[in-house]
């Protein structure tokens, strides 16, 4: 990861359509860098939606996103990781029928051509690798099929393999979604870490404990746009806030 | 074990380098020629239908298009298969980057569908180009000017060195970034896309070095058969052999091409030579039929990762049995 603050994240009326369903209705949200910032809101509000047109995965129907003074619009996943945003996915998503160490090396940075036929671990990225391994607690895994690791195992693996495309940016999809308090208790350990060393995170969560405990910053969705957004306190007595989740 | 992987292959190279030399009868060369051709292109589309796990049908349309390719600059402008053979494949590889700019930027079966048009389009415009290709009727190439009983020498030697580039092409691939992207698009492309793969550029490149070993095999096989048709050239059979091939040795794999051709093409030609006339024509159809049923019910992973897995579970098991039953399995460190 970068030590450097990164660049902070704007986005601008940004709307998404799918087919009839409006998932995102003029979405304006700021991420400011280096810190921890969570984006909650009922099911179906648009979350994942809105973190799927941040990293390229959705192309939005109108709006801007812009990462410091990079538009992010039109750009495919791939630059967008390039450019220094890594996510994981809210159902987990690895590469099950590779090794732990061939998942964490994936998502290098490429910098030419000559780089796609060198060797596919390197000795600096298999170090690094390994540190990372090491930090989320699965260095002695390395050589097992990533598949064959325990759910809460592959969303560590998720979140260190992220962590390999050095992101100044992170966007983790539900990344305490079906673990248990242990776990939960780690990986706040390890999301803090990583933060301190000047990684920002955006975070889409249901686990408000969680949210609360971490989070500098949450803002709210509800049907498809940010209705609130401020510090953890401020949001917990936002009658808005209070309406969206317990309103008619 | 280890010295099998560092020495055997090597070996194996000697060995049909020498075959001629033991080997007189041109009937047994002819077999070990085709065997080496059906190698050298099952382990080349391997590195798409493997490696990236976008199977292609459509081969068959790089191997017939090379043949004519080839078979036309031979007639037209006398330029030596042998000499050519190369650039065709370059060429074919250049189509096959363009076919691949096109199909490749979507996912899932469109690019099936779109490499079966491809080869039956390339197959058409060879029937209805009659002043270019000679349509339904062929085209005839110059025979080769050797002695009958060394004229299959240069084409058994010409697709062993194609078998040899293949499976090193696949290794040096396997053991590259490249590789490593590739399997990461068979696994999950979106999540290979999110992680900073160029998952389109991937593709067209795998595309392109996969369609070059079919094209210098169609290239060379016009000039073992001094003809070239639209039938034989883009002989459906030819595109179904190097898939089953490639599923019967392993996917994935830089030799599970090499293993599928080199059992069964000689049983599919044993089997033609020794069935009744009747039977025989339809052999080669049946085989792949039966194994197109058999492999997925019983090798799915065919028969390198099989054994492979057979060899792991084996070297895993303890010889002295342990007092903690409930032990966890060790597992390697850094």
């Amino acid at each position: 990861m970068s030590t450097a603050a990164g660049r902070p994240l704007s986005v601008r009326n940004v709307a998404k359509t799918f087919g009839g369903v409006r998932a995102l209705t003029d979405c304006s949200l700021d991420i400011s860098c280096g810190k921890i910032s969570a984006l909650i809101g009922p099911n179906g509000s648009g979350k994942t939606t809105l973190f799927n047109c941040i990293t390229g995965f959705y192309v939005p129907d109108s709006g801007s996103i812009r990462y410091g003074e990079t538009a992010l619009g039109g750009r495919l996943p791939n630059q967008i990781v390039h450019l220094g945003i890594a996510r994981t996915f809210q159902v987990t998503r690895i590469f099950k029928r590779m090794t732990v160490l061939e998942n964490m090396v994936v998502p290098v940075r490429q910098s030419n051509w000559k780089s796609l036929f060198s060797a596919a671990i390197k000795g600096h990225e298999r170090e690094r690798a390994e540190g990372l391994l090491d930090f989320v607690g699965l260095a002695d895994y390395w050589s097992m099929q990533a598949g064959n690791l325990s759910f809460g195992q592959q969303k560590l693996l998720e979140l260190a393999a992220a962590l390999m495309s050095e992101p100044d940016l992170l966007l983790l999809d539900e990344p305490a979604g079906g673990l248990n308090p242990i776990m939960i208790d780690r990986l706040t350990g390890y999301i803090r870490d990583l933060n301190a060393q000047g990684v920002t995170f955006l975070l889409v969560e249901h686990n408000m404990g969680f949210v609360m405990r971490l989070a500098h910053s949450i803002a709210v969705m509800h049907r498809g746009e940010v209705i609130a957004q401020g510090e953890p306190e401020a949001i917990r007595s936002d009658p808005k806030v209070l309406d969206a989740y317990l309103g008619d | 074990m280890r010295l099998i992987r560092r020495w055997g292959p090597w070996l194996l190279l000697v060995i049909c380098l020498a075959l001629p030399v033991l080997v007189k009868q041109p009937a047994w060369l002819d077999m070990l020629q085709f065997t080496f051709m059906y190698a050298a292109m099952s382990v080349g589309w391997d590195i798409m239908g493997g490696y990236a796990g976008y199977p292609s049908i459509g081969h068959v349309g790089f191997f017939g298009m090379s043949s004519y390719v080839a078979g036309l600059l031979l007639v037209h402008f006398g330029v030596n298969i042998f000499a050519s053979a190369l650039l065709v494949g370059l060429f074919g590889s250049l189509v096959g980057a363009g076919l691949g700019f096109i199909s490749l930027r979507t996912r899932g079966p469109a690019f099936l569908i779109v490499t079966l048009v491809f080869a039956l389009t390339v197959q058409m415009l060879a029937e209805n180009l009659n002043a270019l290709t000679g349509g339904t009727s062929g085209l005839y190439l110059p025979l080769l000017d050797l002695p009958p009983d060394v004229v299959i020498l240069p084409f058994y030697y010409a697709m062993l060195a194609l078998t040899v580039l293949a499976v090193a092409t696949s290794t040096f691939i396997r053991a590259s970034r490249f590789g490593l992207g590739l399997l990461a698009i068979r696994e999950d492309e979106g999540k290979a896309e999110g992680s900073g793969i160029n998952t389109a550029l991937y593709k067209i490149l795998a595309f392109a070095v996969s369609v070059f070993f079919a094209s210098v095999a169609g290239a060379l096989h016009a000039q073992y058969l001094n003809y070239v048709d639209p039938d034989l050239a883009f002989e459906f059979i030819i595109g179904l052999n190097m898939v089953v091939m490639a599923l019967v040795g392993s996917r994935a794999t830089p030799w599970g091409g090499v293993l599928g051709a080199v059992i069964m093409f000689p049983i599919s030609q044993l089997l033609v030579y020794t069935l009744p006339d009747k039977f025989s024509g339809q052999v080669p159809l049946v085989e792949l039929g039966i194994l197109l049923i058999l492999i997925p019910m019983f090798l799915p992973d065919g028969i390198i990762k099989s054994l492979e897995r057979w060899a792991e579970r084996r070297r895993r098991r303890p010889r002295v049995p342990s007092t903690d039953t409930f032990a966890p399995a060790p597992v390697g460190a850094p």
